[in-house]
């Protein structure tokens, strides 16, 4: 029998009724959010992994790096060459704060200061061994890069801006970028995703010396980003992402040769590379324990017929409430592009040509601490910290068997100290 | 690489039975938490396997580029 619209107005209110008396039953009393939110406030606590809202407290870091290649082994360099490589110090500045309840601002600024040589063309040795030819070490390089960042929080996400530029005596290069997450399931699940876009510009120097180097050329490069990320428990979360990049324009190295055929000839790449990585990362806290694992692993692959993984573990241990320890272990394995060679004998139909090691199949391990301790003085939250990395690649630690290792695979310390301050 | 996914999968599916409220999320909270909770110390450690490495690097942006790859 059909039901009056009266009826089916009472029976609807009814159910909103029944809803909201639940609601109200699964509420916390008013002494546990309280508790919640002193918890919350407590030095260390102060910035939430995942912020729904802007900064309360404006926070400023620095960093100061020193990153120090390895010497090329002397049974793999050509007699004669170079080979002490690339010796860069590094500083880092970070600004961010809250314009309003609703709008926040960062600023990032990096400066580095770069000298030494780097791999030029790799030749055959007496044996036929590949044996690297090193440039002669520069003097003076320089990059600065500038980032800012705006994102306007919404009532369950929020939409970001970003802009920037960097700068090298060589080299000049704008990027823009914009993003937008959404929460749903009362915020245990967020949906990500965001667009990017670079616009590259290279002059190489000492053309008049080296005429095979073109004087002008430009690259672009456009990403698309989508992540979901997951609260599986109280203490765990977990994200998985997808990025793709379309890499378009000039993208061979104007500094590198390949030997062809008994001669030096330019490193020649294809004008177009289509990229994707995909990113998955695991948070769990421990609460017995006062730590936190983090678990990432990343695989990519793109049309050069190259693919990678990347496995991340660092373990956050808090020591004594303020010191943090943190140990944390990467291994890397990529394959090889489908037109690399350590050298040819005879030149490719397709006319691809590169020798970069970069472009070669390796693996590599990276193994690092860091330690941070937080302060207050003058009323203000302070940390300061200091950390050491150490990265060693081989051919012999690729998943896969190598037949030939490219001479000039890189080895590296990296050194960094830092402070954090709150106002 | 299968199983990976689907692990994945089925912990994300599973995981929508139970939301987490908000008064139960200080853990989640905590910095050390965070997807990167040394932005700079990210920021370099992107940098320079973007230029030592052959891959794209995963998470939002595309950043800046640069002369050194």
């Amino acid at each position: 029998m059909r039901r009056g619209r009266a009826h089916r107005a009472a029976m609807r209110r009814a159910r909103q009724r029944r809803r909201h008396r639940r609601r109200l039953a699964r509420r916390p009393s008013a002494l546990v959010r309280a508790l919640t939110a002193s918890a919350l406030a407590l030095p260390g606590l102060a910035f939430p992994a995942a912020a729904d809202s802007p900064p309360t407290q404006a926070q400023s870091d620095y960093h100061y790096s020193r990153y120090s290649e390895d010497a090329v082994e002397s049974k793999k360099v050509a007699a004669g060459s170079e080979r002490n490589r690339y010796e860069i110090d590094i500083h880092q500045f970070r600004f961010e704060t809250g314009l309003s309840d609703r709008v926040g601002f960062g600023m990032d600024i990096t400066h580095e200061a770069m000298s030494g040589a780097t791999p030029w063309y790799v030749t055959p040795g007496p044996r036929g061994e590949p044996v690297q030819v090193m440039t002669a070490a520069t003097i003076d390089e320089a990059r600065t890069d500038a980032l800012l960042t705006g994102d306007y929080y919404l009532d369950r996400g929020k939409v970001t801006l970003t802009g920037g530029v960097s700068s090298e005596n060589d080299y000049l290069a704008f990027n823009a970028g914009l993003g937008g997450e959404r929460q749903f399931n009362d915020k245990n699940t967020t949906l990500s995703a965001g667009v990017a876009a670079s616009f590259d510009r290279i002059t190489p120097e000492d053309t008049n010396k080296y005429p095979t180097r073109p004087k002008e050329e430009n690259k672009q490069s456009y990403d698309v980003y989508l992540a979901a990320s997951q609260v599986l428990g109280p203490a765990t979360i977990v994200q998985t992402s997808v990025k793709y990049q379309l890499a378009t324009g000039f993208l061979s190295d104007p500094y590198k040769l390949a030997y062809v055929a008994g001669a030096p000839e330019t490193d020649e790449r294809p004008d177009l590379r289509n990229q994707v990585s995909w990113l998955t990362r695991f948070r769990h806290h421990f609460r017995a324990a006062k730590a936190s694992l983090h678990f990432d692993y990343m695989f990519y692959a793109d049309d050069w017929k190259m693919y990678s993984h990347t496995f991340t573990l660092a373990w956050y241990q808090t020591l004594f409430d303020r010191l943090q320890l943190v140990p944390s272990v990467r291994y890397y394995s990529q394959s090889q592009a489908e037109f690399y060679e350590p050298y040819y004998l005879v030149p490719r139909s397709d006319g691809y040509r590169s020798s970069d090691y970069r472009l070669s199949p390796y693996g590599a391990y990276e193994y690092g601490i860091k330690a941070e301790f937080p302060f207050e003085l003058w009323s203000l939250n302070w940390a300061l910290s200091a950390a050491y990395e150490r990265y060693v690649s081989g051919a012999d630690l690729a998943l896969e068997k190598v037949d030939v290792e490219n001479p000039g695979l890189v080895s590296y310390n990296l050194f960094t100290v830092g402070v954090t301050g709150r106002f | 690489m299968g199983r990976w996914l689907a692990f994945l999968i089925l912990a994300l599916a599973a995981s929508g039975c139970a939301p987490v409220r908000p008064w139960e999320r200080d853990a989640l909270a905590r910095p050390d938490m965070a997807w990167d909770p040394d932005p700079l110390g990210a920021q370099l450690g992107d940098h320079i396997h973007f230029s030592k490495e052959a891959s794209l690097g995963g998470g939002p942006g595309g950043g800046g580029g640069c002369g050194c790859n």
